[in-house]
């Protein structure tokens, strides 16, 4: 019995054996084969590999990436231009009635359901993405700040921490915000439960446009407080432990060493992420989906939930209409997101530096 | 210390593993052998489920001969996932931890670990792993305290009875009268600063547990109300706890099989793979070209690229819509469309993602690239062989980034599919599914168990992914965001 397995193994030994030195033999000769011919070509002065200059050789690793960004990326930029100044643009047959220069923009800006509201509503596209970028946006940063210099002062527990504050980041917006809206309902809502609150109606017909607005900015900080936190969390280690413990022995109040060592030597990074958020918020889109439907307004309300790039869609939604409009839409969208980069960059040389 | 018996506790555990790996096995099986059959109400002459009967309708099962009813069906089913939610990372960090362990770590403490596993085991009815991990411990406590068992069990007893007397025993009340003053208030002082202290930590813990309630409450509540039935999740006063027995499982089948998730999932895990596999192939031989390859007009390419990132992606959506359209492309709104490519080719590659990876790629010294050029390997194989290895946590976080996206991606697959009508429901994506799919009855509720049971369905994978991945993902977000 034991021979017999020392056969079948022997054998299989010699197998595999036989089977790897035919693959090797196989690559011998491919790699003398390749030699030959690169000898070959070195000789006519003929070898690709060395004759390209640098820009060709780029252009084969680039052109894979490029095609497709030309054609979804470098081309939409141009073609928003044209789109806006069209008129009356027709998807379906591609024809157009006319030009015009600012119609396009006149049409968006007059738009009572962009930047004034009628009398008989309350919220336009403009003002709810204002509220919420200037709401939103400060509560999340600090809250984050605070999270994270916190969890940078604990041990035990500090990984089991870390990894529940991360899981907004890995979830799907419109799973979580369909999950939001049953818990804000009203009628046995655990919001409404929990504090007593009886029927009280925050997203549903008979809610408010502050209520609603209330749970909006609820959802778009709890979903971007992850993101907020890891980053913090990782540029306060990194803080060198020298500063800490200077002012350990100057008995620092916790409260100054907050101000003065910890929130200074990371304002770049605070500032990244105050750029990178308000430009998040500006594009808030998905959360209001989830929470109100695509019209962004709920069941029989009086006024709309919409933000400026629901504004946009609206457009685009069902065969695509008027894109004309749309387009002058994106254009002040990119405008105003180009502009708060802008000044934001400029405050940040000036303010950002320890 | 005694290697032999090190390497017999080794030995023995990938033995437990067998049995670990066994038991997994068989409660999958079971799981799914008993969720296939579970049934639901279903309309004869249309072949659909009724929604409204699916409360009340509490069928009996037969399994090998035995009756089962419905509500020893739900139990049976929650305690097969309760194993499978043990038992899996058991398992996986088990594995880890055999592979890391060296001789000089192993205490008592690890023959302590084999024992609650042992426990572990016994509960989820795994004998043989319970049997062996007991025998394990035996081996490790003789490792550790040189006890054969039966000396083991002689000195529990008098262990106990230390430790009890050490608890019982006081300390020696100083008299504080005796101190001068000076070590009176220095005394205080750091008695002052020690509460100080715990009080801060108290404060701070407390925050921090308020904090995560926050966080964690949705995704209670969304598991929660997913094995509710309707009335309990439209109930004017509901239920914070719910038992094993009264988990509806059937809720996530109506949801796969009738309501058609099973097939929105394959769509979306279709359209994440093939777009990641273009992402990553694209974006790998870009940044290496920016990174490595000298030519005219780098940097400023490079410049404009990045400042397309400002730009907002509703511009882009507004004409790729019409470039895949009838007038351009023609993947969709003609007579035969390819939702797919149209949902796939125009995200194969990203900005982000290139400066990314260049960021890295430039971190990799330009040293090695020379000494490959010496040894005569050419680009591609440096790229292959050198970079991307190098690279590779980086390249992992992008693909894991990628998947994470196209999960999410809601506002194309909308546009896409919304010009196909009944034939574009086909190729719905999850978030699209999610949003408009109508989840009510035919009186017009809404049944928010099967809603949030899709909600689950959806957001478990993804947490599936991240607790496996955690370490990676977690670094991977923190670095990336410290280089843009």
């Amino acid at each position: 019995m034991a021979s017999l397995i020392k056969n079948i193994k022997s054998s299989f030994r010699k197998m595999t054996t036989s089977i790897k030195t035919f693959f090797w033999d196989m690559r011998r000769a491919f790699n003398a084969r390749k030699k030959k011919i690169g000898a070959y070509l070195d000789k006519k002065n003929l070898n690709l590999a060395t004759k390209f200059p640098g820009w060709a050789r780029a252009l084969i690793y680039l052109s894979p990436a490029l095609i497709v960004l030309s054609v979804f990326t470098f081309w939409p930029i141009i073609n928003s231009f044209r789109l806006m100044l069209y008129e009356g643009y027709n998807m379906s047959n591609n024809t157009i009635t006319g030009y015009t220069i600012f119609g396009n923009f006149i049409k968006v800006i007059n738009d009572e359901s962009f930047l004034f509201a009628a009398s008989h509503t309350e919220g336009t596209a403009v003002m709810n993405t204002l509220i919420i970028v200037f709401i939103s946006v400060p509560v999340s940063i600090f809250l984050s700040l605070f999270i994270s210099v916190a969890l940078n002062g604990i041990k035990p527990l500090k990984g089991f921490f870390q990894t529940i504050y991360f899981l907004p980041y890995v979830t799907n917006t419109i799973a979580i915000g369909l999950v939001i809206a049953y818990m804000f309902k009203a009628d046995g809502g655990l919001v409404n439960e929990l504090f007593g609150l009886g029927k009280f109606s925050w997203v549903e017909q008979g809610a408010e446009y502050w209520r609603s607005m209330f749970v909006l900015i609820f959802y778009a900080t709890w979903g971007t407080l992850a993101f907020k936190i890891m980053v913090f969390l990782t540029s306060i280690q990194g803080i060198d432990k020298q500063y800490y413990q200077a002012a350990a022995i100057d008995a620092t109040p916790r409260r100054r060493i907050f101000s003065r060592i910890t929130v200074p030597l990371i304002s770049p990074m605070i500032f990244y992420i105050l750029v990178t958020s308000v430009i998040g918020a500006f594009k808030i889109y998905n959360q209001i989906v989830a929470l109100f439907g695509v019209t962004g307004r709920p069941a029989g309300a009086n006024y709309t939930m919409q933000s400026i790039v629901m504004y946009i869609y609206q457009y685009i939604d069902g065969g695509g209409n008027n894109l004309s409009i749309a387009a002058a839409g994106s254009l002040i969208l990119f405008g105003i997101i180009l502009v708060l980069t802008l000044v934001q960059m400029q405050a940040s040389k000036k303010r950002v530096h320890y | 210390m005694n290697r032999d018996l090190f390497k017999k506790s080794n030995n023995l555990e990938k033995i437990t593993f067998i049995f670990d790996a066994f038991a997994i096995i068989a409660y999958i099986t079971l799981f799914l052998v008993f969720f296939g059959m579970l049934i639901y109400p279903i309309d004869p002459t249309t072949n659909e489920v009724i929604l409204e009967e699916l409360e009340f309708f509490f069928p009996t099962y037969e399994f090998i001969g035995a009756n089962i009813g419905y509500a020893q069906m739900n139990l049976i089913i929650s305690i097969l996932v309760i194993f499978m939610i043990i038992s899996v990372p058991m398992f996986v960090i088990n594995v880890k931890k055999l592979k890391s362990r060296t001789i000089y770590e192993v205490d008592s403490y690890v023959a302590g670990s084999k024992f609650t596993n042992a426990i572990i085991n016994l509960l989820s009815f795994n004998i043989g792993g319970f049997v062996l991990r007991i025998w394990n411990m035996f081996i490790l406590v003789e490792f550790v305290k040189g006890y054969k068992p039966k000396d083991f069990f002689k000195s529990i007893i008098p262990a106990i009875k230390a430790k009890f007397s050490k608890l019982t025993t006081k300390k020696e009340k100083i008299d504080e009268s005796e101190y001068d003053d000076a070590t009176y208030t220095l005394k205080k002082n750091i008695r002052r600063q020690n509460i100080a202290h715990v009080l801060r930590l108290l404060l701070t813990y407390l925050f921090l547990v308020f904090m995560a309630l926050i966080i964690v409450i949705p995704f209670y509540w969304m598991i929660l109300t997913s094995l509710k039935d309707f009335t309990g999740a439209t109930s004017t006063s509901p239920e914070f706890f719910i038992g094993l027995s009264r988990m509806n499982w059937i809720n996530f089948k109506v949801v796969l099989e009738e309501l058609n998730f099973g097939l929105y999932i394959r769509n979306t895990i279709t359209v994440a793979i093939f777009s990641t596999i273009g992402t990553i192939i694209t974006t790998i031989l870009s940044a290496y070209a920016f990174a490595r390859i000298e030519f005219k007009g780098r940097e400023l390419l490079f410049t404009i690229l990045i400042m397309t990132m400002m730009i907002p992606g509703e511009l882009y959506i507004i004409t790729n819509f019409i470039t895949v359209s009838k007038n351009g492309l023609g993947w969709v709104g003609t007579e035969n469309n390819s939702y797919f490519l149209a949902m796939i080719i125009p995200f194969i590659t990203s900005i982000s993602f290139i400066f990314f990876l260049r960021q890295n790629f430039k971190q990799i010294p330009e040293s090695l690239y020379k000494a490959a050029r010496i040894d005569g390997c050419s680009d591609f194989k440096y790229l292959t062989r050198v970079m991307v290895p190098i690279a590779s946590p980086t390249i992992f976080t992008i693909t894991i980034l990628n998947v994470f996206s196209s999960w999410n991606a809601y506002i194309w697959p909308r546009i896409i599919t919304g010009v196909g009508g009944e034939e574009g429901k086909q190729y719905w994506l999850i978030s699209n599914a999610l949003r408009d799919t109508a989840f009510v009855q035919d009186n017009g509720r809404v049944m928010y168990n099967l809603q949030i049971a899709a909600s689950t369905l959806v957001t478990v994978p993804l947490l599936i992914v991240f607790f496996a991945f955690r370490k990676y993902i977690m670094n991977g977000i923190g670095r990336s965001g410290t280089k843009g």
